[in-house]
């Protein structure tokens, strides 16, 4: 038997942004002055999702997090690289293979009112996306609907309600229950929980790992918060202005972590129980994702930066089994 | 250690159309010279406008309709306007969760920290100058003397609160009201902002009221932690105390819903329902429709009990310290 390609996989992918230039600098860019800055917001990220995983990415902001998880939900085009869905590289994808694809794959958004329609009832949110797709028999569409309000802890009752009759966190089981009902089995969950308070994050965190229990979802679990990381995910990839820097088994890495930029974040992030304590931070400031370091991008602010990294950026390497890490440190 | 700061059965009230929003319904704490209290709640239960108080800034339609805070000994409810412009900023400073609210986009840094000294200091404009610049270094502004005559916009969020923190810092206050300082800032600069001012309160003996919504952080920095809900204060304690064994219920199921305290992929024991409106609270314990503990005895309004040393609860039962985790 062969074995099951992963679910997803990205082989060094990107995405570059262009800032449209204004007016001035189209004058200057007509003259033969070089175009604005481009952001290369992602950076030739290679990943692969196992099928029923639950993985992490980590980051502090603009490191591309948000790009990433668009890329692989198919809300944006990337610059450059393969993308494999179920061993498929997209270019070769037939046009009932990229609608499956799109389908399987489905995003959940920070901020659930801004992704919702205020002017739709929630029977519609939910109900349209799996008729127009056929999914569902548009008489059975009622049903359907109520289903999934009760699989995320909705009364069904609300269903003729519109999304500003919700709160926060009910909003965000609202855009949940819509994405669940094209049947996907890979969520890309971009900061999902990180606007509610902290009493409604637990109750949409267990929804989370009820729908992968009972549905076999796989997950790529955006945020940046760590212990929500270490709860839910089963392997967590770290990123550092555009970069992968790490990327290992959730328990080993937070047991163990082996870039010197993963050392900082879980040293830094404040976890409960660990008491008062004197903070020895990071210096420096995040630089620019417009004008990143050369060499590592990580060396103005590592602790152990040696000459070769500011001139030569890091491969990822594997230092132990399941576990790799971009650092001139595992040279030798 | 005396009281710098005692805070008596503060309510402020909101008079809306829809109602009366009794955002603070009475608040009682008192800080001591140089002490770090934590004020941690989740959004709504009033930690904004507790600070906001003390202060004096809040505006009609809200006002202070009960109670008493003391600073020095001194009444500021009902304290003249002009007595309240004095101490803020010179004795009371305030850090806010956006800089932007301390600084003027389009005044240099410079500008604006040497007529912050001169509003409430007669000293030559080069001494007021030097201290800003001398302010800035302390708060981690890396080449201080250039850097003040920039304008805020030329600094990155987290170069902001810093300056925000010097301008604080400026008169040595008594007493600093941090609202969520470090909530919009990414993890490695927080920690350098927490650093900061742990260093800073240190160095200064300055007491402080840190809001946050989030428990871990406050555990960092505070001495002691205030636990509020529904415009009340549920739980006061040693920081150590509310977290290691928490005695109100709501505190104890805030705790559990973080994460990182149970057992990776296990469920998290969550609160159920939602915080209530403060238009509509339930009658006797607010928290009452949401805790597993409750009973007859939760409708009328729970007593403060004494749960061990220098700290209380607002319940009727508060959980025994072997119930807690
Ligand atoms: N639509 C866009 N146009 C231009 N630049 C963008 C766009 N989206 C993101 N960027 C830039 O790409 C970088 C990565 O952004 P993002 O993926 O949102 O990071 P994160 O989610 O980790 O905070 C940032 O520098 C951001 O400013
Ligand atoms: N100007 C106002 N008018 C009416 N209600 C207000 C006003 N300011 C605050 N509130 C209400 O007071 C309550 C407490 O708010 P706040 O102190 O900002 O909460 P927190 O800082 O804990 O998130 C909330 O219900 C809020 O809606
Ligand atoms: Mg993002
Ligand atoms: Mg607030």
């Amino acid at each position: 038997m062969t074995p099951r390609p992963p679910h997803v996989a990205l082989e060094r992918v990107s995405k570059v942004f262009t800032r449209k230039p204004d007016f001035a600098e189209r004058i200057a860019i007509s003259l033969g002055w070089p175009e604005p800055p481009i952001v290369r917001a992602v950076d030739g990220v290679s990943l692969a999702v196992d099928h029923g995983e639950a993985l992490g990415l980590v980051g502090e902001s603009g490191c591309g997090k948000s790009t990433l998880g668009r890329i692989v939900a198919g809300v944006h085009a990337k610059s450059g690289g393969r993308f494999e869905f179920e061993g498929r590289e997209e270019a070769d994808w037939s046009t009932a293979e990229a609608k499956r694809a799109r389908l399987d794959i489905q995003m959940i958004f920070q901020d659930p009112m801004s992704s919702l329609n205020p002017r739709k009832r929630i029977a519609d949110i939910i109900g349209e996306a799996p008729v127009v797709h056929g999914l569902v028999q548009a008489r059975d569409r009622e049903d359907a609907v109520a289903a999934l309000m009760r699989e995320v802890g909705l009364d069904p009752d609300y269903a003729r309600r519109f999304p500003h009759q919700f709160s926060g966190g009910q909003r965000q089981r609202i855009g949940i229950a819509r994405a669940l009902a094209v049947q996907p089995k890979f969520l890309v969950c971009d900061e999902a929980v990180a606007a509610l308070d902290v009493s409604i994050q637990a109750q949409v965190l267990n929804l989370f790992m009820d729908l992968r229990e009972r549905r076999g979802l796989t997950y790529l679990f955006i945020s940046h918060d760590l212990g929500v990381i270490e709860h839910l995910t089963d392997r967590v990839a770290i990123m550092y202005l555009g970069r992968i820097v790490e990327v290992g088994p959730t328990r080993e890495i937070f047991a163990g972590p082996a870039h010197p930029y993963t050392q900082a974040l879980l040293e830094e992030a404040p976890r409960i129980g660990r008491g008062r304590r004197v903070y020895a931070p990071l210096k420096g400031e995040l630089p620019s994702p417009l004008a990143p370091p050369p060499g590592c991008r990580f060396h103005t602010r590592c602790p152990y930066v040696m000459p070769v990294c500011k001139i030569e950026a890091p491969e990822l390497k594997q230092i132990a089994a399941g576990r790799i890490a971009a650092c001139h440190l595992n040279d030798k | 250690m005396s009281a710098l700061l005692e805070v008596e059965g503060l309510k402020t009230h909101f008079f809306t159309r829809a109602g009366v929003v009794k955002a603070v319904d009475g608040v009682s704490f008192s800080l001591a010279e140089g002490e770090v209290l934590g004020l941690v709640g989740e959004s709504g239960s009033g930690k904004t406008v507790a600070n906001f108080s003390i202060l004096g800034l809040v505006d009609p339609p809200g006002r202070v309709v009960e109670g008493s805070i003391r600073f020095r000994g001194e009444d500021l409810v009902g304290a003249p306007i002009s007595r309240m412009r004095k101490l803020r900023g010179r004795d009371i400073a305030m850090i806010f969760q956006d800089p932007m609210m301390t600084l003027t986009p389009v005044l240099r840094i410079e500008t604006q920290m040497v007529e912050t000294v001169l509003a409430h200091e007669k000293v030559s404009a080069k001494a007021a100058r030097d201290r800003a610049i001398d302010v800035l270094a302390r708060v981690g502004i890396p080449s201080p003397a250039e850097r003040i005559r920039a304008y805020p916009h030329q600094f990155s969020g987290g170069m902001r609160q810093r300056v925000a923190i010097a301008i604080a810092l400026l008169h040595k206050p008594a007493l600093i009201l941090a609202d969520e300082p470090t909530t919009a800032l990414d993890v490695t600069i927080q920690g350098q902002i927490i650093a900061e001012m742990q260093k800073l309160v240190a160095e200064t003996g300055a007491a402080m009221i840190w809001v946050s919504h989030d428990l871990a952080v406050v555990e960092t920095i505070a001495d002691k932690i205030a636990v509020m809900y529904a415009g009340r204060i549920v739980e006061y304690g040693r920081s150590g105390d509310v977290i290691g064994q928490p005695a109100h219920p709501y505190a104890r199921g805030l705790l559990d819903s973080i994460p990182s305290r149970t057992t990776p992929g296990q469920h998290l024991n969550q609160i159920p329902g939602m915080a209530p409106s403060v238009l509509h609270l339930p009658p006797g314990c607010a928290f009452q429709p949401r805790c597993r503990f409750a009973d007859a005895a939760c409708a009328v309004p729970p007593p403060i009990v004494d749960t061990g040393e220098d700290r209380w609860a607002r319940c009727v039962r508060p959980l025994a310290p072997e119930a807690a985790l």
